[in-house]
């Protein structure tokens, strides 16, 4: 392609730096932001204001903040749930599932210890709220293990498995606390039974205690990939199963165990989104819509190039986005599912940025060109 | 079509000057050449002399950046391989660019301009089966190319091109993954199609008898220039190796003879499926003692992948015993493998021996990360590890800016030197090296060989597997040459001939040549 | 009961076609994990533009035009960039998915126009796909054209040396595939179930995915896969009919996932193994640079 006298032309890239990783992500997501700015133009919005109202009421507003917070940590969960496996070279497209397996194990705990019965049940908290982080921990782990298992076993497709076991548990949770199913809230009203008021859990102006765990785990993951043996297994197999099965990595061992840990992590969101979070407090009718958001795990995870740490900003971002939409979409009278045209938006460009990884461009003189002016007498 | 009616003598194809230069080197440097019909012209040289770049040219896959080149006396430009299909040029690829799923027949009709919208399948095998019969070749059209032998694969490529209308034949490495009785077939197939005025161009690297027995004309390159054009008759295996390296070539390596002790790897009966669930290995015994190497000698595809794979514990054994320093060890995992003292440099040194992405030290950590010494607690001492890479790195003298850069930034000798580093820094019982220095320079392959040497002195027992017949008598105190999967006999090192090995590798059994 | 075979028959023709649009595209060596992407804009758009234009023939214009639109930007991606086709395909699904539910909520609801009449008593679309898979294996097996795709997904340098254009048979490869996703995104929302809602498709074009792996790229055994998984779905949404009582409604609903998974589970045994791998193109997903 010429410019003028500069050509430009793809030069195809041997290595990627890290910062020249991190700047293609950046530039991924600025593009993206300016590609959705069309979604608004079509809705007779202008771009730049609802930009500015959406990260304003997110980050800048008292009733904003928290739901962002909590919306952060909800996200952070689901990447870590992303990027683990995707570390080990396979995909774990199914935390919606696990979440939703997740919140049913902690209401679990709660049932068992007479929770349904009614909102004042007095119930131990210092017993029951480590039991559901426990237990919602497991039940995500569980159903992300049949996954790992099926892919190191027996080299069964992961992501046809963990999609189909998303809407087994979808529809699992219908099954608990819809009409007739044992979660179901006496009222009825097609949601589970509530959080009695006894193990609601310590808030910090709204923000869930969970916010400390999140963070806590992304620093544990960080040092788990750079330091520690697994970590070291889990990256060899990533980059080349057949290198490293060569060094001695059980592809069966790795493949259960990133599925157990990323299940485990999504299922603590579950806990986290029905149980942690203020405002919430059961199972909501309409959990589908949140398991679909879970999906944004995916693209943090890609964006922040499966960093535990990196994915920290971008969970955050993200968080503030979807929560600011969802706001500007009552204010300016935007049609609903602002937040998910977003992720569609992003994915795409994401994928399309994915290029950049393998070519540079190169902007050069173009010397044939000047030689014949120079022949012709034109430049000297 | 030009080269329609030529007769014997013409010049069907002249090359002038032709230059192809990539980044640091230039592959071609103003060749001539020309070719005559119904003659065989081989074109001689090494690795890395330019042949390939050539050959890629004369097919179209390449355009030279100065030269011409002329067919039946009109000046042509190939902008790709379809031009030179059209214009009567065919190659027969060394790694046979076939489908192997689908059958002998529909490979040669592939893109064929006549194959018309419909597939008339019986037409075809009507006029390939006349072809066939034409030149001596007899290989099953419905087979599918997976369940062909070698050269049955190699005459498929070829009835393509002839199917295609070819005129001058391009034949890379024709003869290297043949077995004797093979060869015997294609040169006599060769023979007859130079009397139906096709011109042959086999591109040769090696096997210097061949280019002397068939040939009627030698043209040699040496780093991207030609440096002989000879009349067979009038050259010798010396002359030609002479002008292919440039000097004085020895075509003998010295033996070293080292002290033998216990036996450090026995195997019994063992037997082994392929990929395909084929038997790859039919109850084969033989055992390894310290300071012994046992070469293995063989064509590729017999059986000694498996070999590697299943003592390596990358393979699943379905009979038999392994049995290591004592331990039976037949179905126990890798890792435990490599805990108890196995080494092995795998073949492909880009996709399993190691890891393009992780650095120097990351790579080291393959065959470090189980070691208590340089992993506590679970945490892996990457700075030890970096210390024993900055080792291995001086010791095995790998050109690279630094332990920190990642691994495919390395040449391929660079890398093999840098695997071969790391699995004998770990000081191995038995060392396993498949196919060590294929692909290497000069330079690299005697680094390689001594090192391999080195090892056998420290008592390591070492199972070596190559296509380099050469490199197997000159290396191994046992040869076992093996053919479909069975060893044909272990023969000791100082009494191996390398006829009577080689017609074992081709499947006979007391090692009289089949003539 | 007849209703129930019916609808089972016409659930059928859906998968049928999204199956078959992936069966090409994989054919020639691209894999596409997002056909459940390529449904939904299919099946969207044909609503919505069925529903304004009030003629059925527009939207499946439209969910056609769009489906094919998509496979060439899956075919671009892939083919001209080289980019993990996995990715790509999980940016194809969260797009449609993503898009689809923010353009398509203002249509909630019912269709509002006539339902297309059927034909001998079953839908026109079943006689289609049956057709359709006709033509898919005549042309695969027995022209030149499904030599040359099939040569491109097995060994595409094979077929570039062979004088063929591998992009350019990629290329239509996957636009016919997006073409019939699309089409078949749209036989759902505008014949089967002719109603707008979030995230509607709930998995189809995800079992569609697994369909082609385990009908090892025969159109045959995918026809009969269809069949089998349009009866589980109307099996799982009217468990009344066959089986009243048995179980709760939502757990019947589960039926079609786990029954996938269990087929998923049948073809890693050994005999299916070695048939599959063989079955398998071997260029399946992987870039191809010249």
């Amino acid at each position: 392609m010429r410019i003028g006298s500069y050509r430009l032309r793809m030069e195809k890239r041997l290595t990627v730096s890290g910062w020249e990783a991190a700047t293609i992500s950046v530039l991924a997501v600025i593009f993206a932001l300016a590609l959705f700015s069309i979604i608004f133009v079509l809705a007779g919005v202008n771009p730049l204001v609802a930009y500015r109202e959406i990260l304003s009421y997110a980050f800048a507003n008292p009733f904003g903040l928290p739901p962002t917070i909590n919306r952060f940590i909800f996200l952070l969960f689901c990447t870590f749930a992303f990027i683990i496996p995707f570390r080990a070279g396979l995909w774990n497209i199914g935390m919606a599932g696990q979440f939703y397996v997740g919140a049913l194990c902690a209401f679990a705990v709660l049932y068992a210890f007479g929770g349904k019965a009614s909102r004042s049940a007095d119930l131990p908290a210092e017993i029951v709220i480590p039991l559901m982080l426990l237990a919602s921990a497991l039940g995500g782990a569980i159903l992300a293990g049949i996954a790992g298992f099926l892919k190191g076993k027996l080299n069964i497709n992961e992501i046809v498995v963990t999609m189909m076991l998303n809407f087994i548990a979808y529809w699992l949770v219908s099954f608990m606390i819809k009409e007739g199913g044992p979660f179901m809230n006496p009222g009825g009203r097609g949601e589970s039974f509530e959080l009695p008021a006894s193990v609601h859990p310590p808030l910090f102006n709204d923000v869930a205690f969970t916010l400390l765990l999140a963070l806590g785990i992304a620093i544990y993951l960080s040092f788990l990939f750079a330091r520690t043996r697994t970590g070291y297994q889990i990256r060899a197999h990533g980059l080349s199963p057949a290198a490293a099965r060569y060094a001695g990595v059980s592809t069966v061992k790795i493949s259960l165990l990133v599925f157990v840990v990323g299940g485990a992590l999504a299922g603590l969101a579950g806990y986290h989104y029905f149980a942690a979070v203020p405002g919430v407090f059961k199972i909501a009718r309409n959990y589908g819509q949140i398991g679909d958001l879970a999906f944004y795990g995916i693209i943090c995870g890609l964006i922040s190039l499966a960093d535990p740490l990196a994915a920290i900003p971008v969970a955050l971002l993200f968080a503030g986005l979807t929560v600011g939409g969802r706001f500007v979409q009552g204010q300016l009278g935007i049609g609903f599912g602002i937040d998910y045209a977003l992720l569609g938006v992003l994915m795409i460009t994401l994928v399309a940025f994915q290029f950049f990884y393998r070519y540079r461009p190169v902007l050069e003189r173009n010397v044939q060109l000047e030689e014949r002016l120079e022949d012709v007498g034109v430049y000297r | 079509m030009v080269l329609e009616r030529v007769e014997h003598g013409d010049t069907v194809l002249e090359a002038r000057g032709i230059t192809k230069r990539f980044p640091g080197v230039v592959a071609n440097d103003r060749i001539d050449f020309e070719i005559k019909a119904g003659e065989i012209h081989a074109i001689l040289g090494e690795n890395g002399a330019g042949k390939t770049t050539l050959m890629n040219i004369l097919f179209g896959l390449y355009q030279p950046d100065e030269g011409e080149i002329w067919i039946g006396g009109e000046h042509v430009r190939f902008r790709s391989p379809l031009d030179a299909i059209d214009l009567g040029i065919g190659m027969v690829h060394q790694n046979r660019k076939l489908v192997s799923a689908h059958t002998a027949l529909e490979n040669i009709i592939l893109g064929h301009p006549h194959a018309g919208k419909i597939l008339d399948l019986k037409r075809a095998e009507a006029e390939i089966s006349d072809l066939c019969n034409r030149y001596g070749f007899s290989v099953d059209l419905k087979a599918k190319v997976w369940q062909l032998a070698e050269g049955e694969k190699q005459v498929v490529e070829i009835l393509k091109a002839l199917y295609r209308g070819a005129k001058i034949l391009i034949l890379d490495e024709p003869t290297s993954a043949l077995a004797p009785p093979e060869t015997k077939r294609l040169l006599a197939s060769i023979q007859a199609m130079t009397e139906d005025e096709l011109a042959i161009v086999p591109f040769i690297t090696h096997k210097l008898p061949i280019v002397l027995a068939v040939s009627d004309r030698v043209t040699v390159l040496r780093q991207g220039k030609v440096t002989a054009r000879l009349e067979t008759e009038a050259a010798t295996e010396q002359s030609l190796a002479k002008e292919m390296v440039g000097r004085e070539v020895i075509f003998r390596l010295e033996r070293v003879k080292a002290e033998t002790g216990q036996p450090i790897l026995e195997v019994e009966n063992l037997t082994t499926l392929s990929d395909k669930g084929y038997l790859a290995l039919k109850g084969v015994s033989f055992s390894i003692s310290e300071g012994e190497i046992l070469g293995i000698a063989g064509i590729s595809g017999n059986g000694q992948q498996e070999l590697a794979e299943v003592l390596a514990g990358l393979r699943q054994a379905e009979a038999g015993r392994v049995i290591l320093d004592g331990t039976e060890i037949t179905h126990i995992p890798t890792l435990e493998r490599w805990q108890r003292g196995m080494g092995y440099v795998p073949a492909e040194r880009v996709d399993v021996g190691s890891i393009g992405d992780f650095s120097l030290v990351e790579n080291v950590t393959m065959n470090y990360y189980f070691d208590d010494e340089f992993c506590r607690g679970g945490v892996v001492h990457y700075r030890d590890i970096r210390k024993l890479t900055k080792e291995i790195v001086a010791e095995y003298s790998v050109a690279t800016t630094g332990p920190d850069c990642k691994a495919k930034t390395l040449s391929g000798g660079n890398l093999q030197k840098l695997i071969l580093g790391r699995v004998l820094s770990r000081r191995p019982r038995l060392l396993i090296a498949n196919l060590p220095t294929q692909g290497l320079d000069v330079g690299a392959t005697e680094f390689v060989r001594n090192k391999l040497i080195e090892a056998k002195k420290e008592k390591a027992g070492i199972l070596l597997l190559s296509e380099d017949l050469d490199e197997i008598l000159s290396l191994s105190d046992w040869v076992a040459p093996i053919y479909e999967g069975e060893l044909m006999g272990i023969i000791p090192g100082e009494e191996a001939k390398r006829e009577v090995v080689g017609a074992m590798m081709a499947g006979s059994v007391s090692g009289s040549g089949t003539s | 009961m007849w209703e129930f075979i019916a609808r089972s028959l016409e659930a059928s023709t859906i998968f049928t076609f999204a199956a078959l649009g992936e069966l090409i595209s994989q054919r020639s060596g691209i894999l596409n994990v997002g056909v459940e992407g390529v449904m939904l804009f299919g099946a969207t758009l044909g609503f919505i533009a069925a529903q304004l234009s009030e003629s059925y023939l527009l939207g499946f214009l439209v969910a056609i035009a769009i489906g094919g639109l998509l496979g060439l930007l899956h075919g671009f991606f892939s083919v001209t960039l080289g980019s993990d086709q996995v990715v790509v395909g999980m940016g194809i699904w969260i797009l449609g998915f993503g898009l689809t539910t923010y353009i398509g909520n203002p249509y909630t609801g019912p269709l509002g126009l006539d339902r297309i009449p059927t034909f001998l008593g079953l839908s026109p679309f079943f006689y289609l796909a049956v057709v359709l898979v006709i033509v898919t294996w005549f042309v695969l097996t027995k022209t030149s054209l499904g030599l040359r795709i099939r040569s491109v997904g097995e060994s595409p340098g094979v077929a570039e040396v062979s004088g063929i254009s591998v992009n350019r048979t990629r290329y239509l490869c996957v636009t016919v595939g997006g073409m019939l996703g699309g089409f078949g995104g749209a036989v759902y929302s505008l014949f089967y179930n002719p109603v707008w809602n979030y995230n509607f498709l709930m998995g189809w074009g995800f079992i569609a995915l697994a369909l082609v792996f385990f009908s090892m790229w025969n159109p045959w055994i995918l026809f009969g896969g269809s069949l089998l998984f349009g009866t589980l779905w109307q099996l799982s949404l009217n468990p009344q009919l066959v089986l009243p009582g048995v179980m709760s409604r939502y757990l019947w609903r589960t039926v079609p996932f786990v029954a996938t998974v269990l087929a998923l589970l049948v073809m890693s045994t050994k005999w299916f193994r070695t048939r599959w791998g063989a079955a398998k193109p071997e260029a399946l997903g992987l870039p191809y640079t010249k």
